[in-house]
């Protein structure tokens, strides 16, 4: 069980972190996904114990580790934790060995035990033959394999990763995706993994929470996320390709969808609709419900084509089964369904 | 869970992290710096010495006291702080972004007048141009025949070109380290973009560098202001006074009010002057950057001014290196000046004490004083290294790791403040803060360790900024990573920080034992017949005449100096398998 209560980070006038509060069972994979200056890897370093909390507290298996209201915290070392850092950090000067060596022999592990979990740990991640070269030596994806082995080493409950992956080129990042899943099944630790990649955080997660501007969106699985988002933000941060929201506005008796008139009964006299990538469609002419836009991006996805419209600001998205005859640059009419997949309001929350 | 334990092995964090790190450095550079500083103000504020202040300022002698050795200190700094960045910035250029010949020999060569004492320089010069205006021996070329006309000579001319021949190297050595950072994917986009050597160098090299040539030259203006060796020995023969061999001369004689007010003037105005430099690069970002990849710039192609550009460079290189070095043994193994390279003897290194000779003077191996000088110099060397580099270290640490807060701003701005204190005034003010006995503590006047804690303060610029540039290039990750395994503090320090910043540590200790080694503004007040150092004898039996002792001492600490920068070198080849590709 991992507890995140009410926490809050400030950086003197800057609230990096607000009132954040997440639970999650044991051997969970939770992902903090959110775009760069979200605070999601201040929570991180929090977790880790780098940084002590304004307010609020997290709690590791019924212990507290960090309470910001009593400025208590467990050092870093003691939390049984293991943070896996973005640049990975390894020591330039120690061999590949010597730097998964280190933190054991810091813990005071015995000489021949040490060696055994180093070979352990080195073959669980297939670079034993790597152990006497220097990291200078390796490539970048063996890097990120040794920071991995360093952390996991000392058999930590808690895993703490850090944009692990952004480093990597896109080949590599998919299979050290499978490769830190399948890590995570043999380890059970929980794992606290903090990405901006919404594709990583939909394949890797068993919760995810969304957050922005220091806060969480919405928090839940990634099913949760697709199906039944709870903001505007995470209605158009998460999945592939991401839902459009198109604004309405009353006008008169009717209402302006995208800026034509459309007959639609919206919750509100100002506000956003939905659509789903899969379930807008492309017309030959215009009708009721089209919207004209011109075509600026196609691109084939598994034998069906997504076709991107833009017009005064304002992106859609289709998923369609054939591709479009007009050229890039052509206008094209997006037909929208009878109703849309979502309302929201404003301020951005849900309202129907 | 609702009520999770707050037990175990953890603790309440009375402190911010690196609050206890900042207390101490912040003690440390109190006692090093501040206290002497405040100690020497206080002292001119006195209801007796308090007078001491209109003398200078507007009293019926304040032109003679103070004026006019301002007007000179002033020139100096101003016209060699141009020149180092002129000779120095074109030198970095030759050997980092051209393809001119040899640039490896240059480039270890530029870095050598700055091993070189200034008073080496000083005393090569008297020894070739002096003439018989003053009286004693001449030097070679009026030995020659040649008639050198005083303005040659003595005072300004000859000051300006031994200082700038010495500064230049410091110049030489921030310029060529910015222009390395410039990397070849901005000079190869400005290529693609079209533009031909010359716009590159204007448009990008330059702009993206003037922070260090701003840098650069602030240095180079402070040292030069503030030296006090070459301004003593060229130009106080004809009177010329700056504001430091005026401070000198008061002290002397006795009017230590009169000194400490001088002294004080001078560090307002070079820290007006450093202040101004600060403000042009303020605001703009630092562009230089280190990053992983060796990115090598692009040489720009000579052609046929290569070898030209070659002698150019080679003929300074020459004049501040191996000409004051050939002049000084020479002239230590000559019995007269005017005749450089006749009659030689080794008395004045190996002669037994003979009446007939320099007044009995023994040579140097067999002089009791300089056998002992040699002992305590090579000592105190040590000694400020190894204090200096720990503290600097330390300090530099502090800012690097925990940068917000006015304790970390304070540690930086007290770390830099000796810059502005030329040597003789930081002399001075040890005297006054640690001359008499403090409580229970003695007076550490004459002792070995007042010299240590004194030349630490004084040279804790250069340790913090050789520090800063260590620490810099470990990032702080790598020491974060170590934290979370458990590594406390000075393990950390030990395990991590320490063996990436070795190279920089060890260069970083040999400038600070070469500077202390050959430096004379220091030391000069704090000297005393128990406790001697090789320069001030130097400094001593020059101004008595007896030159070839002067020469000789000389050159025994270029030897020291060269023979400390050849074993640094040493030291940071041995094998660090990480940095080999």
């Amino acid at each position: 069980m991992l507890e995140i209560r009410n926490l809050t980070k400030r950086f003197g006038e800057v609230e990096a972190v607000k009132d954040v509060s997440i639970s999650v069972p044991d051997g969970a994979f939770l992902v903090l996904l959110g775009p760069s200056g979200c605070g999601k890897t201040t929570l991180l370093r929090i977790l880790a114990g780098l940084e002590l909390p304004t307010q609020g507290q997290v709690v590791f298996d019924g212990q507290t580790v960090s309470d910001g209201d009593k400025s208590w915290a467990v050092d870093p070392a003691k939390r049984n934790s293991g943070l896996v850092f973005q640049s990975y950090a390894l020591w330039p000067h120690m061999s590949v060995r010597g730097n998964v060596d280190w933190p054991l022999k810091v813990m005071k592990m015995p000489r021949a035990q040490r060696a055994e979990r180093v070979k352990e740990v080195l073959t669980l991640l297939d670079i034993a033959p790597l152990a006497d070269r220097y990291p200078n030596e390796i490539s970048g994806g063996q890097q990120q394999r040794v920071a991995i082995a360093r952390t996991i080493a000392p058999k930590p409950s808690v895993l703490l990763f850090d944009e692990p992956l952004s480093n990597l080129d896109a080949k590599l990042r998919v299979e050290m995706r499978t490769e830190l899943m399948r890590l995570h099944r043999a380890t059970g630790a929980t794992t606290v993994y903090v990405t901006h990649d919404q594709i990583e955080a939909m394949t890797m997660a068993s919760h995810v929470a969304v957050m922005n501007q220091g806060g969480v969106q919405q928090f839940g699985t990634p099913a949760d996320l697709i199906g039944h988002p709870q903001t505007a933000f995470v209605a158009t941060f998460v999945g592939t390709p991401p839902n459009n929201m198109i604004p309405v506005v009353k006008n008169g008796t009717g209402y302006r969808v995208g800026g034509r008139h459309m007959s639609l009964t919206p919750p509100a006299d100002e506000c956003f609709a939905m659509y789903r990538a899969e379930s807008m469609t492309l017309s030959e002419a215009e009708g009721d419900t089209t919207l004209p836009m011109e075509m600026v991006e196609t691109s084939a996805i598994a034998g069906r084509t997504m076709v991107t419209g833009l017009r005064d600001g304002l992106r859609l998205t289709a998923i369609v089964d054939r591709p479009p005859v007009e050229r890039i640059g052509d206008t094209i009419q997006f037909r929208l369904p009878p109703e849309p997949d979502g309302w929201f309001g404003c301020d951005g929350g849900r309202i129907g | 869970m609702a009520d999770a334990a707050i037990s175990g092995p953890g603790r309440r964090v009375f402190f911010r992290q690196g609050t206890l790190l900042k207390a101490t450095v912040l003690l440390l550079l109190a006692l090093l710096i501040v206290l002497p500083l405040l100690r020497t103000v206080l002292f001119t504020l006195q209801p007796d010495t308090v007078k001491a202040w209109p003398d200078v300022l507007t009293g019926r002698l304040s032109t003679n006291l103070f004026y006019k050795p301002l007007g000179n200190t002033l020139t100096i700094g101003v016209v060699v702080a141009v020149g180092c960045v002129l000779l120095g910035g074109f030198l970095a250029w030759l050997v980092v972004m051209t393809n001119v010949p040899f640039r490896k020999t240059i480039g270890v060569m530029a870095t050598l007048p700055f091993m070189i004492p200034s008073f080496a320089a000083a005393l090569a010069w008297g020894s070739l141009f002096r003439n018989d205006r003053v009286g004693g021996q001449v030097g070679w070329l009026q030995g020659m025949g040649l008639d050198i006309p005083d303005w040659l000579a003595w005072g300004m001319v000859p000051t300006l070109i031994v200082l700038i021949l010495h500064y230049f190297s410091l110049a030489f050595t921030v310029i060529a380290a910015a222009l390395a950072t410039v990397n070849s994917d901005m000079v190869e986009a400005a290529q693609i973009a079209g533009a031909k050597g010359r716009r590159i160098l204007i448009g990008i090299v330059l702009p993206v560098t003037t922070p260090a040539l701003v840098a650069a030259a602030s240095l180079c203006f402070a040292g030069a202001v503030s030296n006090f060796a070459t301004p003593a020995l060229l130009g106080l023969p004809v009177r010329m006074q700056t504001l430091s061999t005026r401070l000198f001369g008061m002290i002397e004689v006795g009017q230590v009010g009169r000194g400490y007010v001088i002294g004080i003037l001078l560090v307002l105005i070079s820290g007006a002057f450093l202040w101004a430099g600060n403000r042009i690069v303020s605001g703009r970002r630092s562009y230089a950057t280190i990053t992983g990849k060796g990115g090598r710039a692009k040489r720009f192609d000579l052609r046929g001014a290569r070898w030209p550009l070659f002698a150019v460079a080679m003929t300074f290189l020459l004049v501040s290196t191996v000409v004051p070095a050939v002049v000084l043994t020479a002239s230590s193994l000559a019995p007269s000046s005017a005749s450089l390279f006749s009659n030689w003897t080794l008395h004045y290194w190996l002669g037994e004490s003979d009446p007939s000779f320099a007044q009995g003077i023994p040579g140097i191996v067999y002089n009791e004083d300089i056998v002992r000088a040699v002992t305590v110099t090579l000592c105190l060397g040590l000694a400020v290294a190894v204090t200096g580099m720990i503290v600097g270290l330390l300090a530099s640490y502090t800012t690097a790791r925990y940068r917000e807060g006015w304790a970390s701003a304070a540690i930086t701005q007290i770390s830099f403040l000796p810059l502005l204190v030329p040597g003789i005034a930081f002399g001075a003010a040890y005297i006054a803060y640690l001359g008499a006995p403090i409580g229970p503590f003695p007076a550490l006047y004459g002792t070995f360790a007042l010299l240590v804690i004194a030349a630490t303060g004084y040279l804790l610029p250069f340790s913090v900024q050789t520090g800063r540039a260590v620490i810099q290039q470990v990032s702080g990750e790598l020491e974060e990573s170590a934290r979370i395994t458990g590594a406390g503090f000075v393990r950390r320090l030990g395990a991590i920080t320490v063996p990436l910043a070795i190279r920089g540590l060890t260069a970083g200790g040999i400038l600070i034992f070469v500077k202390i080694v050959r430096d004379l503004s220091l030391v000069v007040l704090l000297f005393t017949p128990t406790m001697p150092v090789l320069s001030v004898l130097a400094y001593r039996y020059a101004s008595e005449g007896f030159g070839q002792f002067a020469n000789a001492i000389t050159v025994v600490i270029l030897f020291v100096s060269v023979a400390a920068t050849l074993l640094a070198n040493r030291l940071q080849r041995k094998s660090q398998p990480w940095l080999q590709n």
